[in-house]
């Protein structure tokens, strides 16, 4: 065998451009499909800004909003996914074991107790929601527990299981302070900060898209950066800085990037369980050898499989439908089992 | 002269593994450390690869301590295979070995020719060129050991340390990684330091010999100097005998199966 084939790695040709047109059909099915019947020649013509206003509102105000933000927040927890289970080389690592998840679900319920019933302490009216802050505050929680594990993880010498220890550790601790809040709080408006902690896309619009496109951004802007430090990365820190890798730098570089795509999307559409943890396993399946198609299909993965949720959520669910959190987690658990039987 | 180190000391805690280890070795020369289990060895390789931080003393690749080079630069020229590594199970050789010229290429550069050349050099080595595509896990303990020590040569470094590199080897692997060490040293001038369990190899292989003993040095020096001080005997607890096996070459330690009669209380 010569050694220039094998050095020299050419990726399966059809992965790609397969997933590739699945992303397309799932973009076009979720903007064609939806609740309300709109015929396909109504959503085209609302598309090139004409149409009858309803169709207009429905395609340009709900759904496309609704999808734009699901992709961006999609494949912001698949990336996340991916960076975490690279530094704790920790198959089960995601935002939600991380405790990013539960920080930003103990700030969104501090905001929503602050603003809302400190403000008004009647509980049962239903005045105002500060809604829109709602992304921000996630965030700031997400990035707090994010930074409590780096800070954790440096004290540790970044040994890996303990790294992924931390952060189970400090996702209970938050976890239990904003259900303690939650309990203790007792009033009509848990329903929000239920439906935010299931994780949906219901209601989000435009501003939610704007508040992740920079992080988006921000995240393709790095992979180049860490592409190849993240090969060394799953070697023993010993391994990986004989080779050359400066790995505290690296490693703190790939932490905080994850947090902050996992924090930011957390707080836009809450905690979606498993697509962090299920689609770097599915890249990884359907690139098999092909190491460098992992990422790329990671990414891309993530927007199709939440694209795809969300418009099983929409349209199963009915008029009260179902959030894409739920999707997730129960159509998650049987592709898991799956992977799990190919992984020796 | 590629490495030296003196007054090097390493705590781990209040344990203290290393105490005042110098060493200083010449282009193209191989030096075994040997010693008993948890006498230092692989602590000195470490501290000597700048990957422990040593509480005295100081290491130098060619005058220049290590503790002030990059890690990009120390990898240009010194390559450390640690005991028993451990890698992703579905990374195939090639990728393996391809990590070794990270130093080279960096976070941007492309792989050129000469970084090409390198690897399948690397893999032509270690006997692994027809394996290049197969999986780690797909791997026997002595066809992985050799990708690992295939991915150290890919560095192209002046320097090779090696950590216990025969250890799990059947002996047919064990003659040709030291085989490969020797063609290293003296076509290439590559500097060999290495831990190793097994005397007489060590004694067959190295130009000179550093035994260490709790933490201490106990002796430097050449293998026929180290046969006639007695140390093995002590130093291991064991009794034996240095038997000449052909005039020209190095002596053979032959141990005896029963230990002496105060190390068994």
């Amino acid at each position: 065998m010569n050694t220039k084939a094998s050095t020299v790695r050419q990726p399966s040709p059809w992965v790609l451009p397969a997933v590739l047109t699945l992303v397309l059909i799932s973009f076009l099915a979720a903007v064609f499909l939806g609740i309300v019947d709109i015929p396909a020649r109504d959503v085209l013509s609302a598309l090139t800004g004409s149409g009858s206003p309803e169709a207009r509102s429905i395609i340009l105000d709900i759904r496309l909003p609704r999808i734009v933000t699901g992709i961006l927040a999609g494949v912001q927890f698949a990336l996340a996914g991916l960076l975490l289970q690279t530094i704790t080389r920790n198959p089960l690592a995601d935002p939600s074991l991380m405790g990013v998840s539960q920080g930003a679900t103990l700030t969104v319920t501090m905001f929503l107790l602050f603003t809302v019933y400190l403000a008004n302490p009647d509980s049962h009216s239903v005045n105002e929601l500060p809604i829109a802050w709602l992304p921000p505050a996630g965030m700031v929680g997400g990035m707090i527990a994010g930074g409590i594990i780096y800070l954790l993880a440096f004290r540790l010498d970044l040994s890996p299981i303990r790294i992924t220890l931390c952060g189970i550790a400090v996702g209970a601790v938050m976890h239990a302070l904003a259900i303690g809040l939650i309990a203790g709080w007792g009033s009509a408006r848990i329903e929000i900060i239920l439906e935010w902690m299931s994780g949906s896309f219901y209601a989000r619009t435009w501003d939610h898209a704007l508040f992740l496109l920079p992080f988006t951004v921000v995240g393709f802007a790095m992979l180049p950066l860490i592409y190849r430090p993240l090969v060394l990365l799953r070697f023993d820190a010993a391994v990986a800085r004989s080779f050359g890798l400066s790995y505290r730098r690296q490693f703190s570089l790939v932490l905080l990037l994850s947090c902050a795509l996992a924090a930011s999307a957390v707080g836009a559409v809450g905690p979606i369980v498993f697509v962090g943890l299920i689609v770097p396993h599915l890249a990884r399946f359907l690139a098999g050898r092909h190491f460098p198609l992992v990422l790329p299909l990671t990414i891309v993965l993530g927007a199709v499989i939440v694209t795809l949720g969300d418009l099983i959520g929409r349209l199963a669910g009915g008029a009260e439908e179902i959030p894409i959190g739920v999707v997730t987690a129960v159509t998650g658990v049987p592709v898991l089992l799956a992977l799990l039987r190919k992984i020796p | 002269m590629p490495l030296s180190c003196s007054q090097l000391s390493v705590n781990y805690g209040r344990r203290r593994a290393l105490h005042g280890f110098f060493l200083a070795m010449e282009k193209g020369e191989i030096r075994a450390l040997i010693g008993p289990n948890g006498s230092g060895k692989s602590t000195a390789l470490q501290a000597l690869a700048g990957l422990i931080k040593p509480s005295e003393g100081r290491a130098d690749i060619e005058g220049v301590a290590v503790a002030s080079m990059s890690r990009k630069a120390i990898a240009k020229k010194l390559a450390f295979l640690p005991q028993q590594p451990a890698a992703p199970d579905e990374m195939t050789i090639a990728q393996l070995v391809r990590q070794g010229r990270f130093p080279h290429v960096g976070l941007f550069r492309s792989y050129d020719r000469r970084d090409e050349e390198a690897i399948e050099w690397a893999l032509e080595s270690t006997g692994l060129t027809g394996f290049a595509d197969r999986t780690l896990r797909e791997l026997s303990g002595g066809e992985r050991q050799r990708a690992w020590i295939s991915a150290a040569l890919a560095q192209e470094a002046g320097i090779l340390l090696l950590d216990e590199p025969t250890s799990f080897l059947d002996i047919g692997y064990q003659v040709e990684v030291l085989d490969l060490v020797h063609r290293l040293s003296r076509e290439r001038g590559v500097t060999i330091i290495m831990a190793i369990h097994d005397i007489n190899q060590a004694i067959a292989v190295s130009d000179r010999i550093s035994l260490l003993e709790k933490g201490e040095l106990r002796f430097d020096g050449e293998p026929k100097a180290l046969a006639e001080s007695g140390l093995i005997e002590k130093t291991f607890r064991v009794r034996g005998r240095f038997v000449e096996v052909a005039p020209d070459k190095p002596p053979h330690f032959d141990v005896e199966l029963t230990k002496l009669p105060q190390s068994k209380s």
